[in-house]
Parts: structure tokens; C-alpha cells; sequence
């Protein structure tokens, strides 16, 4: 078992190097700590929503009493005239208001039948405050998402509406943070091949009888052992800044574990492109921090020009916060996040294969 | 060739050549090393020395030609070539936060050794070039020199049948020169051994022929002593003596072609040179001689003699 000798070195390489270890663990530990300490728990920031409800019918007086004022990020006041709303927006009384139209109960009630429909809701905000702007739609966007997708008994009238997911900025955000910690694997991983190949270590283990892929297994196997730490870490200091964790958590970390796979063959990928570490970390963040953002790790990929979207979408980041996010705050099983999860093990899979391939063509050059 | 031939060969290269971006590397070197034979390659830095055993331990693809390695062809059956050689390369590969007996295991379970047998042939390896008490300690905290023992010996853990030395002794002090080679003479006949240095005198101590090579090529081959007999063919002797005058020193130009005066001393230069009619002639002039010898030839005066060039600048 050769790949296993390489395994073991590596893997000693990687948690006997502490300045490399501080960095593999500490900065993605850092950024959740400021995240956390930034937007969980009790700073929660509030905004100010008004909400015109024009459908008036008992799906959407829940909709508002129940699911919206239960978010603590929102702060919902009701109106009758949508003149009102608008001047109060002006004056900065509120960041956004919602109108429900008319057809919203319905609407809600054919999702809730099990018949999938679009749901109309109209939002005006004030668009000067971006962040804000992004985060209260992107809060409202979720709530609706979550209401809608709620069971209840078909007497709607007799029975109380029961909300499981309270939204935080927490919940929204912990999912997103996740994933932009595991893509700092991206860079570390393809580090440590890319050192041994500048230190001509590389080249003295080529002249021994290791096959390419025992190669990259013993590599990102010591990165997988790594991926799995991080992922621990992550989840209960998400679980300790007030992140819900609504559905399976089993199921989320086999989500975080598969986008791990798919940064580690990632950075494989460029450890075979590249000549030297400094080569390869540039090259490894020029790719990983667009990724992030481009995937939704900061903030909702829904309101960029769909191109853009597309273009994400590709990559299999995107994919794996649409699908965290859902398990997480949702509570969606497998079947709803399939897609997805194909997409991370499809991404993990070429993204070996490829490494595999490239290193078998740097081996003879 | 004939079949017998072939098979008393570790090595046999066929106009091996390597290009880098138009640049010749190494340009079609032939050559055979025998079993059980050492084998130098001298030149200067740049020559094409560690070009060439990267070909033969499959780290590069020649451009043209190939090589067979006891028997297995470069291109064809790479993996059975790694599985019989050693290779300790020029930069110092080893594993910076391991110990020296976690480097040493590393290459040799790849090779598939077992646990009992790694331990075994370490302890061995590690007494003989005096790591052993440092045995424990991660390697990065090493100084040079043992780095530079430790890389050798991790070729030889597996007890490989061919062992490629790319610069063996390079930045050892010269007590840690001697143990070295003092153990790469312990291995002959028992391993085929290759080895490239820039150090004429470690070729000449070791080595049981030596390729000289300049610009990829090889511009002589042979044992050291036939290498030097080239350069016997022209002699120099050096006289040191008092009182000499203008005119013994013209009398000694009319009968040699080369003669160089630097204060009391003479350099004199010629094609079989009688060192005692020299003496003699000095005598009859009443020259007072302090010492006069006749220079022995040194690998490095047949490599300036071939390319005109020293082999360190």
C-alpha cells in the first residue's frame, strides 16, 4: 500500500508544520469568529419593514403575523396605503416594504397541495444601502421559501400556524462562511504538492515506483483528514453563534464533506499546472476568492444578471450553499438537494480524474 | 552485440539526447557501465551530467534516443526500471519535519519492504555515515551535511541493484567527504553505481572508468589512468633555483617549446621530457637548484587539454 506510506507522511508533514497548521485552521477559524461575533446572536441587526397586505386572506395575515414578525432581523409594521409605505421609505422610517398581492394565499396554498407555483411578492427598498438592501431581501426571500414549504392541516382557519424556521442573519450567513472555509483548501492543498515538487522531493519519490493516482491519493488523503477537522470545527462554532440546524446534520456534512473532495482535487489540479508554491497560491486565490463570491458565500446569488448566475452555477460552490443552506435553515432531505449533491460528486470526481491525468503528463516531461 | 554482451550491461544508452526549448541538454550520448561497475561522469556545472541520469532514473523524457537500464527499455517499462534502482539526487530531497528513520521508512516501504526489514537496514545505514544518534530529531534542524548523508542513504534502504549518485559529496566538509567515499568504495562491485561530480579527485579516487563530458557530449572515456596517460604525452617540470641568468633561460628556450620564468622559478614544458638532462645542464651553468619536479598529470589537465576549458571556474 504504497499510498498509504505517502499518506502518512504527508499527513505528519501537514500537523507537524505548525505555522502551516495555524493558517490551515486558524484563518477560516478567525473569519468565523468575526462573522459569528459580527452577526450571531444578540446583534442581530433589525430592520425596519412595512408590509401592505392586499390580499387579505387567512394564508397571508399568517404570512405576516406569524412568519415575518417571527424574524428577528425584521421589524414589521403593517399599513393600509401604499402611499404611506413609500413616504415612510423616503423619510428612512423603514429600509423596505412588502405589498402581498392579491392571488398570495393561493398561491401559498397550491405549494402547500404540493403543486409547485411561483409566488409574487412585491418589495420596494431603498437601494443607497446596498448591504442592508441585500440582506433584508435575501431574509425576506428565505422566510417566504420556508413559509411556503410548510405542512399544515387543510382547516387553516382551526388550527395555529406552526414556524420551525426562525431566519437569523446567523442562519443565512453560516452555510456560506462554511463553504468559503473549506475553499481555503483549495490553496493549502495544492501547496503541499507544489513545495515537495520545488524541493525536489517530488522528483526523488518519481524515481521510485509510485503510480500517479497513489500519488494524489496520498497527497489529498492527509487533505481529506484535514477537511473533515475543519468541517467539525465549523459547524459546531456556526451551532454556538446561533446557527439553526433544522434538518439533517448528517446530511449537511456529507454536503461540506464532497465540497471538500472537490477543492482538494481542485488544488490538485493546479499543484499539476503550476512550478512553484508562490505560482501556486496566486494562482489559487485568483480563482478561490471569485468563487466565493461569485457561489453566494457572502451574501444571495439570486438578485446577480442570470449570466452571472449560470456562470456559478457551473461550479460546484454554488451548489453546495443552495444545498447547506437548505438542509440547514430549511430542513430539505436528500431528494430536494439531489441535484446538487450530484453536481459536488460529478465536480469531485473530474476534478481527480484530472489530477490524476495532469500529474501522469508532468511525470515524463 | 552479442546476447552475453548485453546482459553483463546495467546500462546502455542509444544516442541519448535531451532538447530543452531548443537548447541541447544532452546531445546522443552513447554509453555502456557493466554490472558491479563505477561509473563517473565528469564535467563542469552545465555539462549535461544531472540531464543524463534523469533520463536513466525516468525523470525525463529523452528527445531522441533511448536507454536500457538492466535490461528494461526508458520509454517502455519505466516502473520496472524504479523498482531496481536508487536514485540520491542532486538538491537534497528528504522530508523536512520527519525524523531520519521516518525518511528513511517512507522510500523504503513504497519499495515494499516490511516494518522489521526497514528498521533493520536503517539502524545499518544510519551507524555507517553517523546519524544514528541524531536518528530521532525532525531533519529540518539538520546542518548541510547531514541532510546531505541522510538523502544518500535513503537510496540505498531498498538495496537497489543500480544506484544513480547525482553530486554525492557536494557542500560536505572533508571529513564527512571521506566517510562518504570511504562507503561508496564499500558498495562496489556488489551495486552498479553511477555517479556524476565535479570534483576531479573524487572521479579519480572511485571511479572504474570515467566519461568526460562538456556540452552534453562525452569527449573521453576510459580509466583514470588511461585518461591521464593522454596527457602524459606532453610533460612540465618545475625548477626552483637561485641565480638564474638571462642567458641559461634562452639557452633552455632554444631547446624546448615552452619555458615560462616567474622570479626563481621555471616552468618547462615538452613532448617526453628528460628530467635529468634538465638537472644536468642546470648543474654545468653552476645553477644552485632547491627543488625541481617532474608535475604529474591530473584528470583536470586532460579536461582543459580536450576543451581548452578548467573544470571550475
Amino acid at each position: 500500500m504504497r499510498f498509504l506510506a505517502l499518506f502518512t507522511r504527508n499527513f505528519k508533514e501537514t500537523y507537524r508544520d505548525l505555522l502551516a497548521l495555524v493558517f490551515l485552521l486558524g484563518f477560516p477559524l478567525i473569519f468565523m469568529l468575526l462573522m459569528g461575533l459580527a452577526f450571531g446572536g444578540e446583534t442581530t441587526p433589525t430592520f425596519p419593514v412595512g408590509v401592505v397586505d392586499q390580499d387579505k386572506t387567512p394564508v397571508s395575515q399568517a404570512f405576516v403575523s406569524e412568519a415575518l414578525a417571527e424574524v428577528k432581523a425584521l421589524e414589521i409594521s403593517s399599513y393600509d396605503d401604499p402611499q404611506e409605505t413609500l413616504k415612510d421609505l423616503k423619510l428612512g422610517d423603514l429600509k423596505a416594504y412588502i405589498i402581498i398581492p392579491q392571488g398570495f394565499g393561493n398561491q401559498v396554498y397550491q405549494n402547500w397541495q404540493g403543486m409547485a407555483t411561483n409566488i409574487t411578492l412585491n418589495i420596494t427598498y431603498d437601494e443607497s444601502d446596498i448591504m442592508v438592501t441585500e440582506q433584508v431581501v435575501s431574509i425576506i426571500g428565505a422566510t417566504t421559501r420556508s413559509f411556503a414549504k410548510i405542512e399544515v392541516p387543510i382547516m387553516l382557519n382551526s388550527s395555529p400556524i406552526h414556524i420551525e424556521t426562525k431566519i437569523t442573519y446567523i442562519d443565512f450567513i453560516g452555510p456560506g462562511i462554511i463553504i468559503f472555509g473549506l475553499l481555503i483548501l483549495i490553496p493549502n492543498s495544492a501547496r503541499a504538492m507544489v513545495g515537495d515538487k520545488e524541493k525536489g522531493f517530488l522528483a526523488r519519490l518519481q524515481t521510485t515506483p509510485v503510480r500517479p493516482s497513489e500519488f494524489i491519493l496520498g497527497y489529498s488523503l492527509s487533505f481529506v483528514v484535514v477537511a473533515i477537522v475543519q468541517i467539525i470545527i465549523f459547524v459546531v462554532l456556526a451551532r454556538l453563534f446561533g446557527m439553526d440546524i433544522v434538518g439533517s446534520p448528517w446530511l449537511a456534512l456529507l454536503v461540506f464533506f464532497f465540497t471538500s473532495l472537490c477543492c482538494i482535487g481542485i488544488g490538485m489540479i493546479v499543484s499539476s499546472l503550476t512550478k512553484t508554491v508562490n505560482q501556486a497560491e496566486g494562482f489559487c486565490w485568483f480563482i478561490s476568492m471569485p468563487l466565493a463570491m461569485l457561489s453566494g458565500c457572502w451574501f444571495s446569488i439570486e438578485l446577480m444578471p442570470s449570466y452571472l448566475r449560470s456562470i456559478a452555477y457551473a461550479f460546484p460552490f454554488a451548489h453546495a450553499i443552495d444545498a447547506s443552506r437548505g438542509i440547514l435553515t430549511r430542513g430539505v432531505g436528500l431528494g430536494e438537494v439531489s441535484t446538487d449533491v450530484y453536481w459536488l460528486i460529478g465536480w469531485a470526481v473530474v476534478s481527480f480524474a484530472a489530477g490524476i491525468i495532469l500529474f501522469r503528463r508532468s511525470m515524463a516531461r | 552485440m552479442s546476447r552475453q554482451d548485453s546482459n553483463s550491461l546495467a546500462v546502455q544508452t542509444f544516442k541519448l539526447t535531451k532538447h530543452f526549448n531548443g537548447l541541447v541538454a544532452v546531445a546522443g550520448i552513447d554509453l555502456e557501465i557493466k554490472k558491479g561497475e563505477l561509473f563517473s561522469l565528469l564535467g563542469p556545472n552545465g555539462a549535461g551530467k544531472t540531464t543524463t541520469i534523469n533520463m536513466l532514473c525516468c525523470l525525463l523524457k529523452p528527445t531522441s534516443g533511448t536507454a536500457q537500464v538492466m535490461g528494461y527499455d526508458l520509454g517502455k517499462e519505466p516502473f520496472r526500471i524504479k523498482e531496481l534502482i536508487g536514485v540520491a539526487p542532486q538538491d537534497i530531497a528528504i522530508s523536512e519535519h520527519l525524523n531520519c528513520w521516518e525518511n528513511l521508512s517512507l522510500i523504503g516501504k513504497i519499495h515494499g519492504m516490511g516494518a522489521a526489514d526497514v528498521s533493520k537496514k536503517s539502524r545499518e545505514l544510519l551507524e555507517i555515515v553517523g546519524l544514528l544518534e541524531r536518528a530521532k530529531d525532525q531533519v529540518r534542524k539538520f546542518s548541510g551535511g547531514m541532510k546531505r548523508r541522510l538523502s544518500l542513504i535513503m537510496a540505498l534502504i531498498h538495496d537497489p541493484q543500480i544506484l544513480f549518485l547525482d553530486e554525492p559529496s557536494l557542500g560536505l566538509d572533508p571529513q564527512a567527504r571521506r566517510t562518504v567515499w570511504e562507503y561508496i568504495k564499500s558498495l562496489k562491485v556488489k551495486k552498479t553505481i553511477l555517479l556524476t561530480t565535479h570534483y576531479m579527485e573524487e572521479a579519480d579516487s572511485l571511479s572504474d572508468r570515467i566519461a568526460i563530458i562538456d556540452e552534453g557530449k562525452i569527449v573521453a572515456l576510459g580509466t583514470s589512468e588511461e585518461l591521464k596517460s593522454r596527457a602524459t604525452e606532453k610533460q612540465t617540470m618545475i625548477i626552483l633555483a637561485e641565480n638564474l641568468n638571462p642567458g641559461v633561460i634562452e639557452s633552455l628556450r632554444s631547446k624546448y617549446p615552452v619555458v615560462e620564468q616567474r622570479n626563481e622559478e621555471v616552468l618547462i614544458s615538452a613532448k617526453n621530457l628528460n628530467f635529468k638532462e634538465i638537472t644536468d645542464y642546470l648543474y654545468s651553468q653552476d645553477i644552485t637548484i632547491h627543488s625541481a619536479t617532474l608535475k604529474q598529470p591530473t584528470l583536470e589537465d586532460v579536461f582543459i587539454q580536450i576543451t581548452g576549458k578548467e573544470l571550475r571556474e
